[in-house]
C-alpha cells in the first residue's frame, strides 16, 4: 500500500510535502533505513557508488544506478556492464586504499559477508554506508526501492521492484495447488551442505510447491552427511551449475540407485549465479526450478 | 653495540617511510612531505593519517613485541626452537577471539577477548607446570606444548561448527592481519615499557642463559627472574596477538638472525630484536598489501617467505 502511494507521489511531482517515512525523498534529504537498522540520509543523490558484494552490484544496477557504480569486488559479473568495473578486492577482504582512491559517496555493503573490522573503519572515516541483505522476496524489492531513493533513480528502481513483485506473485498463484514434491537442494558436494527454509533458496523451493526435506534444520546452511539424505529420500535433487565447469556434482548420488531421485533420474542442474544471489534474477531461477519440478511431477 | 643499534634504527625508519609511501595509491616523497606539513590532497591525508600510519606503527610494534618475546622465551627455556607461541598463548588468544566472532561481537570486544584468552592460557600453563615438584624449563616446555595442542583442538572444533559465512573472518584472524589494529598506541606502549623493564635485567639473563644452577651459583636470584621473564614474555605475546592475530615466524627467527650477526649478548639482542622484528613486519606488511593488489595477502605468508631465505643465507655465511 505504502509503495503504491509513493509511486503516485512521485508521479505528481513535488505537490505533496514530505512525510515522516523511512522511504522519504524530498528536495533536501534522501533517507532510507538499511538492513542493519541504520538510517542513512543523503543530501543529494549518490553519484559515485561502491558495491562491496556481487549481489549489491546487481541490486544497484537493478535500481537503475548502474552508470554511477565506480567500484565492485571479485565476482561482480552481472549485468555484463559490471564486469568492466574497477575491483577493490574480495568481499571478505577489501583493499581500503583502492576503495578510498575512487572517492565513493555511497558504499553498499553486505551485512554478514563483509569483514566487520573494515566496515567499522570505513564508517569511522565518514563514508556513507548502506548495508543490505535481503532474506525474502519482498526484501529484494524493498532493497531495490531503497537503493533507488538514495541514488535518485526512483522511476527505474520502483518499476523493477514492482516487476519482480508481480512476477513472484504470478508464480505463487500458478503453483499454489501444485502437487508437493520432496526436494533436496545440494549447495556443495564436499562437505555436503544444504539450506533450510529461512534461506532464499528454500523460499524459492516453497514457491514452486517443493518441500525442502531439510526445511526445519536449525542452521541456515547445515553441513550434513549422505546418510540423512538417504533417509529423507527426496524425489528431486537440485544443485547449481557453474558456468564453464562440467556438471558432475550430483554424480556421487548415482551410487545409490534405490534412491527415488536417482531411480527416476530427477538429478537437475540449474544456473548457480541467479539462485545464489538475492536479486531480481531469482525470478528466472524460480521459473527454472518450477519447470524442473514439473518435469519431476510428470515422471 | 651502539653502532649496530643505530644502524638498525635507521633501517627501521627507512622501512617505515617506504611503507607510508607505497600502497594501492603511490604517494611520492614530495607529496608525503606535503602531507606531513599539513597540506596535500584530502585523499593523501586520509590515506596517510588514517590508514597507513596506524597500520605501519602497529606492524612495527607487533613485530617488535613478537621478536622480543621470542628472544625472552629462548633464554627462559634455554631452547633455540622456542617461539612466543610455544606455551599455548596464541592458542588461548585464538579461542578467545573466535568465540567473540562466533557470538557476533565488535572489533574491540574481539581484541579484549583475545587478550583474556592469552592471559588464561598463561595462568593455566603456569599453574599446571608448577605442580608439586620443582619448576624446570623442560617441565614448562612440555606443559606448554601439550596445552597448545589442546587449544588447537578447540580451535578446530570451533571452525568445524561455525556458520560458513563467518569462516573467512576467522581464518584471516588465525593467519594474522595487521589491518585489524585500529590503534597502535597500546602495542607501542607495551613494547617501550617492556624494553625499559628488561634492559636492567639483561646482564642477569646472559648468566641465566648458561644454566639455572650456574646462574644461582653466581648470585642470580633465579626463580624470581624466571617468573618475571615468563610474565613479561606472555604479556608481550598477548599484546601482539591481540593487535594483529597470530603472525608466525617473526618471534622464532629474528632473534636467531641477530645472534648470527651480533653475538649472544642479551643487552644487544633484546633491543635489536625489537628494531629488527618491527622492521621485518613493516616490510612484510607492505608487501602483503601491495604485491597482488587489490587482493590482500596474509602477512604471515610474507614473513616466512622473506625470513626463510634471509635466515638460511645468514646461517650459511656464519660457517
Amino acid at each position: 500500500m505504502r509503495y503504491r502511494w509513493l509511486s503516485l507521489k512521485i508521479a505528481l511531482g513535488l505537490l505533496i510535502g514530505p512525510l515522516a517515512h523511512p522511504l522519504m525523498a524530498s528536495e533536501t534529504q534522501r533517507c532510507a533505513v538499511d538492513d542493519a537498522g541504520q538510517k542513512l540520509c543523503l543530501t543529494a543523490p549518490a553519484q559515485r557508488i561502491a558495491t562491496l558484494s556481487p549481489g549489491a552490484t546487481e541490486l544497484t544496477f537493478a535500481a537503475g544506478a548502474g552508470d554511477k557504480v565506480v567500484a565492485g569486488v571479485n565476482h561482480s559479473d552481472y549485468p555484463p556492464a559490471a564486469r568492466k568495473l574497477p575491483l577493490v578486492g574480495n568481499h571478505t577482504r577489501i583493499d581500503l586504499e583502492a576503495l578510498l582512491a575512487l572517492k565513493p559517496d555511497l558504499v553498499v555493503t553486505w551485512v554478514t559477508g563483509n569483514p566487520p573490522a573494515q566496515m567499522e573503519l570505513l564508517q569511522a572515516l565518514g563514508l556513507p554506508m548502506f548495508a543490505i541483505e535481503p532474506r525474502s522476496f519482498e526484501a529484494v524489492s524493498s532493497a531495490i526501492e531503497r537503493l533507488s531513493v538514495l541514488t535518485g533513480t526512483e522511476p527505474q528502481g520502483f518499476a523493477e521492484a514492482e516487476r519482480f513483485r508481480t512476477g513472484i506473485a504470478a508464480i505463487s498463484a500458478q503453483y499454489r495447488h501444485a502437487e508437493p514434491v520432496a526436494v533436496f537442494y545440494q549447495v556443495w558436494e564436499t562437505p555436503l551442505m544444504t539450506i533450510n527454509n529461512q534461506h532464499l533458496i528454500g523460499k524459492v523451493l516453497q514457491l514452486c510447491g517443493g518441500v525442502n526435506v531439510f526445511a526445519e534444520m536449525p542452521r541456515l546452511v547445515p553441513r550434513i552427511s549422505p546418510e540423512v539424505v538417504l533417509q529423507a529420500d527426496p524425489e528431486v535433487i537440485l544443485t547449481g551449475s557453474v558456468e564453464g565447469a562440467i556438471d558432475d556434482q550430483l554424480d556421487h548420488w548415482k551410487s545409490y540407485p534405490k534412491m527415488a531421485a536417482v531411480a527416476k533420474n530427477n538429478l537437475f542442474y540449474i544456473p548457480a549465479s541467479p539462485i545464489s544471489r538475492p536479486t531480481p534474477r531469482l525470478l528466472e531461477a524460480s521459473r527454472d526450478i518450477c519447470q524442473k519440478l514439473d518435469i519431476a511431477r510428470a515422471r | 653495540m651502539i653502532r649496530s643499534l643505530l644502524a638498525l634504527s635507521i633501517i627501521a625508519l627507512l622501512a617505515a617511510i617506504l611503507a607510508l609511501a607505497i600502497g594501492s595509491v603511490t604517494i611520492s616523497p614530495a607529496e608525503l612531505w606535503a602531507v606531513i606539513q599539513g597540506e596535500g590532497s584530502a585523499l593523501h591525508r586520509t590515506l596517510l593519517w588514517e590508514l597507513r600510519l596506524p597500520r605501519t606503527l602497529a606492524a612495527f610494534a607487533t613485530g617488535g613485541l613478537l621478536a622480543v618475546a621470542g628472544a625472552l622465551m629462548q633464554v627462559l627455556l634455554r631452547n633455540p626452537l622456542a617461539d612466543p607461541y610455544v606455551l599455548g598463548l596464541s592458542g588461548g588468544a585464538a579461542v578467545g577471539a573466535l568465540l567473540a566472532m562466533l557470538t557476533g561481537m565488535g572489533a574491540l570486544l574481539i581484541s579484549g577477548s583475545a587478550f583474556a584468552g592469552a592471559m588464561l592460557a598463561m595462568v593455566l600453563v603456569f599453574g599446571l607446570a608448577h605442580g608439586t615438584g620443582s619448576w624446570t624449563a623442560s617441565r614448562l616446555l612440555l606443559t606448554g606444548v601439550v596445552v597448545a595442542a589442546g587449544w588447537g583442538a578447540v580451535i578446530t572444533l570451533m571452525l568445524a561448527l561455525t556458520p560458513s559465512y563467518k569462516l573467512p573472518g576467522m581464518l584471516y584472524w588465525l593467519m594474522g592481519d595487521v589491518s585489524y589494529a585500529r590503534t597502535p598506541w597500546p602495542a607501542l606502549l607495551v613494547l617501550a615499557l617492556a624494553i625499559a623493564v628488561v634492559m636492567p635485567l639483561a646482564r642477569n639473563l646472559n648468566v641465566l642463559a648458561r644454566g639455572s644452577m650456574q646462574a644461582a651459583a653466581l648470585g642470580v636470584s633465579v626463580r624470581p627472574l624466571e617468573w618475571t621473564i615468563y610474565l613479561l614474555a606472555s604479556l608481550l605475546t598477548a599484546t601482539a596477538v591481540t593487535t594483529a592475530g597470530s603472525i608466525g615466524f617473526v618471534g622464532l627467527i629474528v632473534p636467531h638472525m641477530l645472534r648470527l650477526v651480533l653475538g649472544n649478548d642479551q643487552r644487544i639482542i633484546l633491543p635489536a630484536s625489537a628494531l629488527a622484528g618491527g622492521t621485518l613486519l613493516v616490510l612484510a606488511d607492505t608487501l602483503a598489501r601491495t604485491v597482488i593488489a587489490p587482493e590482500q595477502l596474509p602477512v604471515g605468508v610474507i614473513t616466512a617467505l622473506l625470513g626463510v631465505p634471509t635466515f638460511l643465507y645468514l646461517l650459511h655465511r656464519s660457517r
